[in-house]
């Protein structure tokens, strides 16, 4: 074995309190209920990240250090924590030898135990590091941007599933669900929300950015739809957890889902002015001839009319988007599929609503994101 | 062991979960529609109150924490659920659900040692 040490760089930035850190290659054994699985990480790499991309079935949910789902213990071995002040750190009994593996970088070889199954993953293809150029930056709020990533080589994803994005001016990464989809494209689209103290939002929102590079790893997640589930969909999202909800449809549609199956759609924000995408809503609904109902539920505004004014394919409500969809579905769901994405509350709220109506939970997928 | 009233039928609206002290700790009521449990109070998962967290609907009651879920007429579990519910034995009489509550259940949630514990493998 090859000795292994860190050393300060002297001419890394004096502005980052992060020290320099070289590459070398580590070796993880994970202990898992499923039993032994190892291998070969990068220094520069968090282990949830590398042992991902070699395939390995590592537990996670939002891959950016605030579910504790890729919690972990250190059998032997050092680690450094990527973002000290990761939300989930703080569940963590980090006395015990506790670690997130999505926060963690090993610094020598590890063997870590991990309450789950870990074994050989059977995706077709796995997750990997890239690089995104900012394009098309365009505002549809005041507070709601599109941007899109053009990467060096197409990526292939499933429909509802999300990357992570950073930037080296930024701790820890953000995740973020592809609003478009195609089976392997180079482009990707994303919506972000204006949000003070929000990391990667700030720094959008505060300068034009257009043209940067970030970095990206992905794809993540497994809350996706299937093209060979044979059944009608119930989608309900709050604010920019719709991105997901949108490639879910995009995809429904291009494989001709709404010839046999209905879809209906809630989506909640705050005022008339502050729904966005309506035009691919729209779209959408005339390409599904009518299979596709989407309902704008406004928590904050009397609907003044049942459409909306500018597309007449959309339903507007007044209410909570999990309370609208509570009024609005019928009594017994069982048989249909649903996707729910949105800030927690919203979620929590919406997937009683669901269970309510009849919905099996194991046809219940979501993304939670704070 | 003696029988023991721990609410009244009509306390328990179908579709419904209801909590209940008795002695030196508590239970919960469901109503599924087709019958009555009486449970203890948390979800062998993460120690959520079933009481705020189930819902039943189709005679199932759901987490909705985590969806660990199972059928209420035969104690079930659905999709990935890992771990059963257990129950005490009760029935209806009179208009009362009773039931036999001298001690108490308790499920055993992670151990906080169970990692380093040499029976891991074994476990799950």
């Amino acid at each position: 074995m090859v000795p292994r040490s860190r050393h300060l760089n002297p001419f890394s930035n004096p502005f980052s309190n992060e020290p320099y850190r070289s590459f070398y290659t580590v070796e993880i054994k994970i202990e898992s209920r499923a039993g032994i699985s190892e291998f070969t990480g990068g220094s520069l790499d968090s282990i949830l990240f590398s042992g991902l991309n070699a395939g390995l079935t590592l537990p996670y949910d939002c891959a950016t250090g605030t579910c504790g789902m890729c919690k972990a213990r250190i059998r032997s071995g050092t680690v450094d924590v990527i973002w000290p002040d990761a939300p989930a750190l703080a569940k963590l009994q980090r006395d015990k030898g506790d670690i997130l593996m999505c926060q963690s970088r090993a610094s020598s070889d590890c063997v870590l135990r991990v309450p789950a199954n870990v074994v050989k993953s059977t995706a077709v293809s796995l997750p990997r590091h890239g690089t995104g150029k900012i394009e098309n930056c365009i505002m549809l709020t005041p507070d709601v941007m599109h941007f899109e990533l053009v990467l060096s080589a197409p990526m292939a994803f499933d429909a509802g599933q999300f990357v992570v994005l950073s930037t080296p001016s930024l701790e820890g990464g953000r995740s973020y669900s592809m609003v478009n989809f195609a089976l392997s494209t180079a482009t990707l689209e994303f919506v972000i929300k204006k949000k003070p103290g929000g990391g990667l939002s700030e720094w959008f929102f505060s300068a034009d950015r257009t043209g940067l590079d970030l970095s990206i790893f992905g794809p993540l997640g497994r809350a996706t739809f299937r093209p060979l589930e044979d059944r009608d969909l119930v989608c309900i999202a709050g604010g920019s957890g719709i991105a997901g909800i949108l490639s879910i449809l995009e995809h429904a549609c291009a494989n001709g889902h709404f010839g046999q199956h209905k879809a209906r759609v809630f989506f909640g924000v705050r005022t008339l002015a502050d729904g966005f995408y309506l035009d691919r809503f729209a779209r959408l609904a005339a390409a599904s001839r009518g299979a596709l109902d989407v309902v704008l539920a406004l928590s904050h505004e009397v609907a003044a009319a049942p459409f909306h004014p500018d597309f007449k394919e959309i339903k507007v409500a007044h209410g909570f988007v999990h309370e609208v969809a509570d009024q609005m579905l019928e009594p017994n769901c069982e048989a249909v599929s649903s996707f729910v994405a949105g800030p927690p509350p919203m979620v929590d709220g919406a997937i009683r609503v669901l269970i309510g109506h009849g919905v099996s939970s194991q046809l219940i997928r979501y993304d939670k994101f704070g | 062991m003696a029988w023991k009233k721990i609410c009244s039928v009509s306390d328990v609206p179908a579709n419904s979960v209801r909590k209940f002290a008795t002695g030196a700790f508590s239970v919960i009521v469901v109503n599924y529609g087709e019958g009555i449990r009486v449970l203890p109070p948390l979800c062998p998962h993460m120690e959520e109150p079933l009481e705020k967290s189930g819902v039943i609907a189709n005679c199932k009651m759901t987490c909705t924490k985590h969806l660990w879920s199972w059928d209420l007429r035969t104690l079930g579990q659905q999709g990935e659920t890992e771990k059963p519910l257990q129950e005490y034995q009760s029935r209806v009489s009179d208009g009362d659900v009773v039931a036999m509550v001298e001690n108490e259940i308790v499920y055993e949630f992670e151990d906080e040692n169970e990692l380093d514990d040499d029976n891991f493998f074994k476990n799950g």
